[in-house]
């Protein structure tokens, strides 16, 4: 593509800039929205753009979400412009999600599960009737809801972590058995995706997809292109303590703690060739934040790609190539948006060649008609 | 309470930093403080183990923040301390890498540091409290759902 050059330029995009700063202050409160606010009341839009940015750091989601007045996919381009900026310090030792400690956990493959199920913080059970008294909500009331709760709520002697629910079945025989590569795990950060690519790169693309686009996918394959049929074995959302080695001693020590959702889908199991006993089939999903439909469709669109590496694609949902070089949304949104920036020099070469061809045409036929 | 030292970390930042710098600078001030490295603030990639297969994946990138002194004090006894947190700010990793060593050497102050210490194991259990509320309040029995009746069909 090409571009002419623009005059005038500077001072229209420093008067754009101008007016989407106006926009975002003009209206009828003068109060502006604080960081906290953002991420504490708008939580899960927060959780998003963790996610979608691939960076854990909720104040600066929270900050990228006021100054792009909402926008997802633009506050996620500038959580990951900001960690470009940063220099990698250390890949962390594996961190493993049994040590979550769940604000929220249930399986719809089991009524009972070891530890039990909580729901948690969920709409799932709710009306979706606008809550008209939200719209002006008293202050004093706001303050006290939370304090109400704690105080109504008596202790509990739950443990701090729960057993996973597929450890059960696989302790049945009914899952295949665990067989962990001993590659590294592929830096979606730092080497593209040239294909064939492992699974584990299949899993940080999605982890940090955009939710709409992974959604999409996965729909296609619930509705008929494609036939994982999943059951969620366990969904949870839970703080991960990150285990770093400390500087001086190199025991591993609790250096924070990560919100992350994850999610383990059974899907129909598959007959074997040899004397194996069948076994159910496993997908995977996990993302940085409260973001339960994404992690529910990384699960499925996992259990999907396995199939289309192992066997081929059959639909568009298997195949590694098509999901993952399109899932992302800073590279699509990107693509997107390019096309509102100035192509005067290709569309005028289309026009000319365009009229070049309507009187190529136009003569042949005065040519044929004389 | 006997802290192991592996939690100090995680309950220093349970605390406002500006309690732990505070802390921090007052003992500063009495002891000799002398950076092993520059504090230093950066991003960490995390590694995970899926639950599938076991297999390890990068989730994302978090941000930490990293410090290592040593610390000596006027008799010339002297201890190292070090600080690897999930935070940016490298001034604060520093501040705890200082309680760090002056409490891992039982230098002067280090009654101090482990009272705050203290203090942030009942911010974090506090917290941890309040998470379980959350989960007590919601618990679910779906066993009287029928086999056939109740369920969602597809």
């Amino acid at each position: 593509m090409s571009y002419v050059a623009i005059k005038g330029g500077k001072a229209a995009i420093d008067g754009a800039a101008a007016v989407t700063d106006y926009l975002r202050c003009k209206g009828s409160l003068d109060e502006p929205l604080t960081l906290a606010m953002i991420e504490e009341q708008l939580r899960l839009l927060t959780s998003r753009v963790i996610s979608e940015g691939g960076l854990y750091h909720p104040r600066l989601a929270a900050l990228a979400l006021k100054q792009f007045q909402g926008d997802t996919l633009e506050a996620a381009f500038a959580l990951r412009a900001y960690r470009s900026t940063k220099p990698r310090l250390l890949e962390s030792p594996v961190q493993d999600t049994v040590n979550m400690r769940c604000i929220r956990r249930i399986s719809s493959a089991f009524k009972e599960v070891p530890g039990g199920q909580y729901l948690g913080a969920t709409y799932d059970y709710a009306l979706r009737l606008l809550q008209l008294d939200l719209a002006n909500e008293d202050p004093a009331a706001f303050k006290n809801v939370a304090k109400a709760f704690l105080r109504n709520t008596p202790e509990s002697e739950l443990p701090d972590n729960f057993p996973k629910v597929i450890d059960s079945l696989r302790a049945e025989g009914l899952l295949p058995p665990v067989a962990p590569s001993r590659a590294a795990a592929f830096d979606i950060t730092r080497d593209p995706l040239v294909f064939p690519v492992p699974r584990s790169a299949a899993l940080a693309t999605m982890a940090r997809a955009e939710t709409g686009g992974l959604l999409a996918m996965a729909y296609s394959n619930m509705r008929g292109y494609g036939d994982v049929h999943p059951t969620v074995a366990e969904l949870r959302v839970g703080y991960l303590p990150v285990m770093l080695p400390h500087p001086v001693t190199a025991e591993l020590m609790e250096a924070g703690e990560v919100l992350v959702t994850e999610c383990e889908v059974v899907a129909m199991y598959e007959g074997t060739n040899g004397d194996e006993l069948p076994t159910f089939t496993l997908g995977y999903g996990a993302c940085f934040g409260h973001n339960e439909v994404k992690a529910i469709s990384m699960a499925i669109l996992d259990r999907a790609l396995q199939k289309g590496m192992q066997d081929g694609p059959t639909n568009p949902s298997e195949d590694p190539e098509f999901v993952l070089l399109h899932v992302d949304g800073v590279d699509s949104m990107g693509f997107a948006s390019h096309y509102k920036m100035p192509h005067y020099v290709t569309f005028q070469s289309d026009m000319d060649r365009l009229r070049t061809t309507q009187q190529k045409m136009q003569q042949k036929e005065s040519e044929a008609t004389t | 309470m006997n802290i192991p030292r592996n939690k100090w970390p995680s309950v220093l930042c349970s605390l406002p930093a500006s309690e732990v710098r505070h802390l921090a600078n007052v003992l500063s001030g009495e002891l000799e403080v002398r950076d092993v490295a520059l504090p230093h603030a950066g991003l960490g990639l995390l590694n995970m183990r899926e639950g599938a297969f076991q297999e390890s994946y990068f989730i994302g990138e978090i941000p930490v923040a990293r410090a290592e002194v040593v610390v000596r004090d006027t008799a010339g006894y002297e201890a190292r301390g070090g600080a690897l947190i999930v935070d940016d700010r490298a001034q604060l990793a520093r501040a705890i890498a200082i309680l760090d060593a002056v409490m891992a050497g039982k230098l002067p102050g280090w009654v101090n540091a482990m009272t705050l210490v203290q203090q942030g194991l009942e911010a974090h259990q506090q917290k941890q409290t309040e998470r379980k509320k959350l989960l007590a309040a919601t618990r679910v029995d779906f066993s009287l759902l029928g086999q056939e009746d109740d369920e969602d069909e597809e």
